[in-house]
Formats: C-alpha cells, structure tokens, sequence
C-alpha cells in the first residue's frame, strides 16, 4: 500500500468514525444498517470473490450469530461480548460440519446447495424450545446506537483486515488458485478441501458476528429474519456491484447501494424496489467486474469509451 | 541409479472402458523417459495417475520407494511432482508472476511462506523459461507458446523432483521447440527425473534417454529410443498393418 493510499483510508475511516458525532439520528441508523451490510458483502467476499464458490449459506451464519446473541442474553442472562463468542462458534461448527460435504460440490451445485440451507435452519430453529421456537426472542433494550454504530463499524475495519491479509498472504493466495482452476491449484500443492472449508469459516464467522451486533440492536428476532434469503442475495448484489475479490469493492458496493436503495424508498416509496431490481441488473449486464474494475482502468488508462459495450458482448447478451 | 518412479500393474477404467491397462515401469533420478501413442493411448491418463488428480483402480505407483497411491495431489505436489497440463490452465485472472509464485509458495517440501521471496523464486523460474519480459502481464494475455513456458515455469517453480510434461511442445514451430528442449535439458542437469508426453517423433528421439509406447493403453515397448521406433509393434500402432 503507498503512502496516499494509507492517509486517504484514514482520512475517510476518521470521517465515518465521526458521524455519530455530527451526523442526525437517521444517519446513524442507516449507517448502523450499511455498516452491517458492508460487513456481510465483505464476508461473502471471502468465499465467493476470492475463493470462487458462490455461497447462498452466509445468511444461516448471520442467523446463528443473532441466535448466538440472543439465546446466551435472553436464556442464560450471560453478557453481549459472551454472545457473539457463543454465536461465532455456532458458526465454526456450522461451517466445519457442513462446508466439508457441500464444498465437495463445484460451481451451480455448491449455490443451489446452499440455497436449501438457510430454509431448513429456520424450520429447525422454529422448533427449538430454547429459541423461542417459531415466537422468537426479545432482547433487552440498548439505546445507545453510537456504541452500535461503533461496533459496525470496528467489525467492518477487521474484515477488512483480514481480507487485505488474503491478497498477501499464502492462504489467500492458495484461494485465488482455488477460484481461478481448483484442478490446477491441488497438483500445485494447494490443500483445496483444507482451504475452502476455511475460507467457509472465517466467512461464516465475520457474518456471525453481524448478525450478533444486528440482533443486540433490534432487540427482536425470529427465524423467519434471522434466515432471510434475500439478505443473502442482498450481500452477494453489494459484492458483485463493487467488484468481488477486491479489498475495497464489497465496501463501497455496500455503502453506495445502501445510499441508493434509501434515497428511493423515501423518495418514490412504490416503484422503488422495481426500480432498485433494475439498478442492479444495469450494473451486472455493462459491468461485470464492479465498480473497482472500473476504477482501476480509469487509473491505467486503458478504460475504452465502448467499455459497456464490450462487457455486453462478451457476455453474449 | 536411483528409482524415483515406479508405476507397478497400474490399471485404471472408466466405467467399463480400460484407459491404461496393467503398465508398470520406472524412471531412474535424472533421467528423461519420452512417453509416446497413437490419440486415445491413456498418455495424459498416466500422468493423472502419477500426479494424483485420478486414482488407480489397480496397482501402486511408488515415489521414492514409498507408495503414494493413496496421497491426494496436493501431498503429491509436496514431495515433489509437478505438472504441466495439455490444456493450458493459467490462473487468467491473475499476472504471470503471481501465476508461478502459487508453484512457489505451495510446491515441493510445502512451499515457500513469504509471498516475496516465493516472487522472487518465480522470477527466476520464469527467467529460465526464458519469459522473464512478460512477469506483469495478465495470464490470459499470453499467446500459445507463452502459455505452454508458463504451465513449464509454474511446475519448476515448485523445484520438483519429477516433472510431468503432457505435451509442451504441441502447435509450436521448430525454433520454439528448439528452445523447450533446451529448457528440459536443463532441468535434468539438475538432477530433476523428466517424464515428457510428446507427439513430435523428432524431438522427443533426440530428447529422451528412453522411450516408453502406449496403445489402447497397453506398453507396447520400453527401451532406447531408436531400438523402440524401429520395433515392428510400435510402427504397426502408428501407421496401421499394411507400411507404405
């Protein structure tokens, strides 16, 4: 990392560190929500950008996470930070457990795989005494969402970390190889199966832990929230949107989406998540590989003023 | 001389079809075994067998006098198999450099843990293969016979023990063949055992200390190379029963 780069990363952590203090109420909240959200596409970023393996599974790691949370306070009466240990481990487990056969399944058969997952753990949770069963949980109040807004936004700072340590490091390079030819990558030396149920864990635990803050925030939660499908397709949008399998795409995929989506729920309420679906579609079909893609051929100059078109074509559409 | 390879009755099918069928033979430290056939003579399976990506269905193949036939490839690649692949597969998305460290952070003995000096490990293979210009290109950007010295770096830069090579040298003229085989050679000066998949009678006679004959997936000959070409069997699996 060059030095600018590094001050500019200080420069605009210090300005969204700051918004509890000079932002509105509705600020906060909404950036309490994108914060969280950025964290999700970041841990979807780890499987699916940089390992390849598209997950539909990381909404059941958010809802243990809030489970976690919301069964150690509510049932055991244990404190937060307890909590998201708790629910971390579920995650750990979960991601041990069933990563090892489902990662053993390759492309479209890994996503629709997962995509039952999320399904059967609601069915599951809402028969559990102990989570409130199909009723859920109520937390204790916490009013005081600069300290939620601070966890967010810590939590956002180390996943962050830790993916930036994937584009130095031997793990993360042992998953790009997994993502770019997982053949290629085993006669190399690559443990692949070690590797991808990992990447599935450390995934799992980073979106456990949004889940965590959310539920302590929210104060409620039930299985059908807390395994929500489309939280899942909202965090792979995010990623995709600002470029997968990049450090900061997944971010600013996030926060910009987040923006978009609020502005036009407030502003034209019935159309908006017509409009929002269509948003997205655009971004996919003209550009593919995100907004950091873009970015970086503005940079290098090698950004060609048909460069919608290209992507169109060459995805044959 | 030291046996390095020793593939003893190995058999494998696919569901009903005998791609390779009971082929035992061995490969001595440093030397260079030509392995040729008709299309369709189980080469390319032999080198899945050895490098781990298919498992026998019968028989063992020993690395070092150890048998490895359980080992999945990537413990294969640690003790120092490396491979190259007839359908070239760079990682696309990532630079040339990068594309060979993986060779280097993983590789023999586990790899090199340090992403930079497994960078500067990959440089020098690359250099070898005489691609050194191209380290900050993107893969994909590689025409063919670029690709075919990378899928050669990425494996060297795994400081193999055995290198597998399933046709280097097809769709490249004279003067890049020349060159691979130069690059082979010096492998072997290092005490490396080669294992080559060819077509190019020419260069694999001129290469190899011996030459081993597939067809239908039976060894049909195992010797010296002009002693193997000459053999009546070999000449009737290339050209048919009635010689011209």
């Amino acid at each position: 990392m060059k030095a600018w780069q590094g001050a500019v990363a200080a420069i605009v952590l210090l300005l969204l560190a700051g918004v509890p203090w000079y932002g509105s109420a509705v600020l906060v909240q909404f950036g309490i929500n994108a914060l969280l959200l950025a964290v999700l596409a970041q841990g979807w970023n780890i499987i699916g950008g940089f390992t390849g393996y598209a997950s539909f599974g990381n909404s059941v790691f958010y809802g243990l996470g809030s489970y976690g949370v919301a069964i150690a306070m509510v049932q055991w009466h244990l404190p937060f930070a307890a909590g998201l240990a708790f629910g971390a481990a579920l995650a750990v487990v979960f991601a041990l457990l069933l990563g090892v056969p489902v990662l053993r399944l390759r492309g479209h058969y890994f996503a629709i795989a997962t995509l039952a997952l999320a399904g059967v753990m609601a069915a599951i949770v809402s028969n559990i005494p102990l989570a409130g069963q199909n009723i859920g949980l109520v937390l204790p109040p916490l009013n005081d969402d600069r300290l939620f807004y601070g966890l967010a936004l810590g939590l956002l700072v180390i996943s962050t970390l830790v993916v930036y340590w994937l584009t130095r490091s031997r793990f993360g390079f042992g998953l790009i190889a997994i993502r770019e030819n997982e053949d290629g990558a085993a006669v190399m030396g690559v443990n692949t199966t070690l590797y991808k149920v990992l990447a599935f864990t450390l995934s799992g635990v980073l979106s456990a832990l949004a889940g965590g803050i959310h539920a302590y925030w929210i104060t409620f939660l039930d299985p059908e929230s807390a395994f929500d499908i489309s939280l899942n397709i909202k965090m792979i949008i995010m990623a995709v949107f600002g470029g997968a399998g990049t450090v900061l795409g997944p971010i600013i995929g996030a926060l910009s989406l987040s923006a978009i989506s609020e502005l036009l729920s407030s502003q034209v309420t019935s159309v908006a998540t017509l409009f929002f679906g269509l948003v997205v579609i655009a971004a996919v079909v003209l550009m593919p590989h995100g907004l950091m893609d873009l970015a970086q051929r503005v940079r290098t100059r090698s950004l060609r003023w048909n460069y919608l078109g290209e992507n169109v074509r060459a995805n044959r559409l | 001389m030291k046996t390095v390879l020793e593939l003893r009755r190995v058999t494998r099918y696919f569901a009903g079809l005998v791609a390779v069928d009971d082929v035992s033979f061995t490969l001595a430290e440093g030397e260079i075994l030509g392995l040729i056939g008709p299309n369709g003579a189980g080469k390319t399976t032999l080198i899945n067998l050895i490098s781990g990506t298919l498992a026998p269905s019968e028989g063992a193949v020993l690395f070092d006098g150890h048998d490895i036939t359980a080992l999945p490839a990537y413990r294969r690649a640690r003790l120092g198999i490396g491979r190259t692949f007839q359908i070239m597969r760079p990682f696309p998305g990532l630079s040339v450099l990068d594309n060979v460290a993986i060779g280097a952070l993983f590789g023999h003995g586990g790899g090199q843990a340090q992403l930079a000096r497994a960078r500067e490990q990959a440089r020098a293979s690359l250099e070898f293969v005489g691609l050194g210009r191209f380290c900050e290109q993107r893969a994909e950007e590689l025409g063919g016979p670029g690709r075919k010295r990378l899928e050669l770096a990425k494996a060297l830069a795994m400081q193999p023990r055995l290198l597998l090579c399933d046709e280097v040298m097809a769709g490249l003229n004279h003067v890049e063949i020349e060159a691979v085989i130069d690059v082979i050679r010096r492998v072997r000066e290092r005490g490396v055992s080669v294992l080559v998949i060819e077509h190019v009678i020419k260069a694999i006679r001129s290469l190899s200390d011996r030459l081993l004959v597939l067809h239908h997936g039976v060894k049909i000959a195992d010797g010296a190379p002009q002693a193997v070409l000459d053999d009546p069997a070999v000449v009737q699996a290339y050209l048919g029963r009635k010689r011209a």
